[in-house]
């Protein structure tokens, strides 16, 4: 008799690789051919991979339209089994996969706005922390500024991309025409995080960018003013980098600051 | 009668994203929910946060559908581990899964797949099962579900598969309603067969739902309301067993929570005609 084990593998194969040695296992019913029962099975399994596709990537399918967007799942599914016990997981090298897979990867734009929506599902069910607020810095004295580091809210997730998917996204996600796609002369920083409950994201410039991810390795603030006057001009520096901060703490985007030693 | 029991709860629902505003802001018909463990096995966010609301309101059973209890693969510690941890914030009354498996060597086919009846795979099942029960350090709770496969080396039917792991690993039943429908249906079994096979007082909860008649065979989708047939086998579950925590289960197509409510509420009548009869001939 096969074993319990040889025969879930073969079950398994059946459902995975149309392996039909399983067939040699099961038993047709009264009504019905056993192809046809363990056919069941088969199709559930590409149905149900392919409805959480649908629900973590609704844009993606918006835009590339019922064909497209099933070409890519099938594809998306045949590549990658899941290994996930929560389904939650299984889409989540979507991104990466239309990117590398022709003929999506020719337009850039599809992987963009598939990475921005699986950024908006990890902000919003990432991880919780209570965000900094500017209450927490007003009775900072004003010479330990300098050595004042941040850490990002767990949610915060940075992006760049190279065309104008953030435009597409919002007028699929408001259900009108998507502009055409277009790649930007030059690339668009992003920020996706969650506040309120809310997954959000914010387009933001080249040096805002930067000193975001310098502020996340834990440069000083001190140090971070110094990078932005050379990035952009030292007039009003400390400034811009202080409206920088305003806008990240207004948002949510920080969950912490520390004051560091001196170097000894 | 077995040692600690759950609790009898009522009527309930299957706690669904679409009904999280509607059951926060009102105050819904239903006595109590029950919740897929894996929709909350994620970091933190407002699922977790309307889980923790709900809990608050309303008592909470936790239902799985990844355990895979009867694969060959070995025991998933990391899942295992997730479960525990919902568990200790959701304190539900039980913790549900299905007695399948869904899949091996590390793939999860998302899917409740069938297991062949025999000695070996009942010896398997019941080692499982005592396995998770120690590291959850509870009773688990298994429900029967719908297969369209039998296969050839199977040496008993499915009741007695279920049976024999529910006492031999003494565990809970969920008995689903449906899904013994269907499976009848599929394999050409008698319902009743099923209802009389199984020891009533390892059966905790129902589940009432509907599928999707496909001619020579039926497909538990859980996408339609509950039909005539499965009513009638409900009602004769409910006279069978007494009462049991009943709960409508949809997973696909979910209409408005009302209708739901509506349903769980023919439930209740059906329940309550079939105590009042038991009632009658008691008195008789």
């Amino acid at each position: 008799m096969t074993s319990l084990k040889e025969l879930q593998e073969s079950f398994q194969a059946g459902i995975l690789a149309g392996d039909d040695t399983i067939l040699g296992e099961v038993k047709d019913s009264a009504r019905e051919q056993r192809t046809v029962l363990f056919g069941v099975y088969r199709n559930a399994y590409v149905a149900r991979l392919a409805e959480i596709l649908g629900n973590d990537y609704e844009q993606v399918h918006a835009y590339l339209g019922d064909a497209g967007f099933a070409k890519l799942v099938k594809a998306y599914i045949a590549a990658n089994p899941s290994d996930q016990r929560n389904a939650r997981w299984f889409g989540r090298c979507f991104p990466e996969f239309a990117h590398a897979t022709m003929p999506f990867a020719d337009h850039r734009e599809v992987g963009e706005i598939a990475a921005l929506e699986k950024a908006l599902s990890d902000a919003f069910d990432g991880p919780d922390a209570q965000p900094l607020a500017i209450a927490d810095l007003a009775t900072l004295p004003a010479e330990d500024w300098p050595r004042l580091t941040f850490r990002p809210h767990p949610t915060a997730i940075r992006l760049t991309f190279d065309t104008n998917a953030t435009t597409i996204w919002s007028a699929l996600k408001s259900e009108t025409d998507p502009p055409k796609p277009q790649r930007l002369p030059e690339p668009q920083a992003l920020l996706v995080w969650r506040q309120a409950f809310m997954a959000r994201f914010r387009p933001i410039g080249a040096e805002e960018a930067m000193m975001w991810d310098e502020a996340v390795k834990g440069v000083r603030f001190g140090v971070l003013c110094e990078m932005v006057a050379t990035f952009a001009g030292e007039d009003e520096a400390e400034l811009r980098a202080a409206t920088y901060l305003k806008g990240w703490i207004d948002s949510g985007l920080l969950a912490g600051c520390q004051v560091e030693d001196n170097p000894a | 009668m077995l040692a600690n029991k759950p609790p009898y709860l009522g009527f309930g629902l299957g706690l669904r994203p679409q009904h999280y505003e509607e059951i926060l802001s009102g105050n819904p018909a239903v006595d109590w929910f029950e919740v897929i463990s894996e929709n909350y096995m994620i970091p933190g966010g407002q699922p977790l946060r309307i889980l923790d609301q709900i809990r608050e309101r309303y008592p909470v059973v936790m239902h799985g559908v990844s355990l895979s209890i009867a694969s060959t693969a070995p025991l998933d510690t990391d899942y295992l581990g997730a479960l525990k941890t919902i568990a200790d914030r959701v304190e539900p009354k039980w913790i549900s899964d299905h007695l399948c498996w869904t899949g091996v060597h590390g793939v999860n086919l998302h899917d409740l797949l069938p297991i062949p009846y025999t000695e070996e795979a009942l010896d398997h099942v019941v080692d499982r099962v005592g396995q998770v029960q120690d590291f959850l350090g509870r009773r688990l709770t298994l429900e029967n579900v719908s297969s369209y496969v039998t296969f050839g080396q199977s040496e008993m039917t499915e009741w007695e598969f279920v049976s024999e792991v529910a006492k031999r690993a003494d565990c809970w039943l969920l008995f689903d309603v449906n899904n013994v429908y269907v499976s009848a249906f599929n394999h050409g079994f008698s319902t009743d067969d099923f209802l009389h096979g199984v020891p009533r007082d390892r059966v905790v909860q129902f589940h009432v739902a509907g599928h999707s008649h496909e001619e020579s065979h039926i497909i538990d989708t859980h996408d339609h309301p509950v039909c005539p047939e499965v009513w009638d086998f409900y009602r004769e579950t409910a006279t069978h067993f007494g009462p049991v925590s009943t709960m409508i289960e949809r997973d696909d197509n979910i209409p408005p929570l009302a209708e739901l409510v509506e349903e769980l509420d023919h439930a209740r009548q059906i329940a309550r005609e079939v105590r009042e009869s038991a009632q009658r001939t008691a008195a008789e």
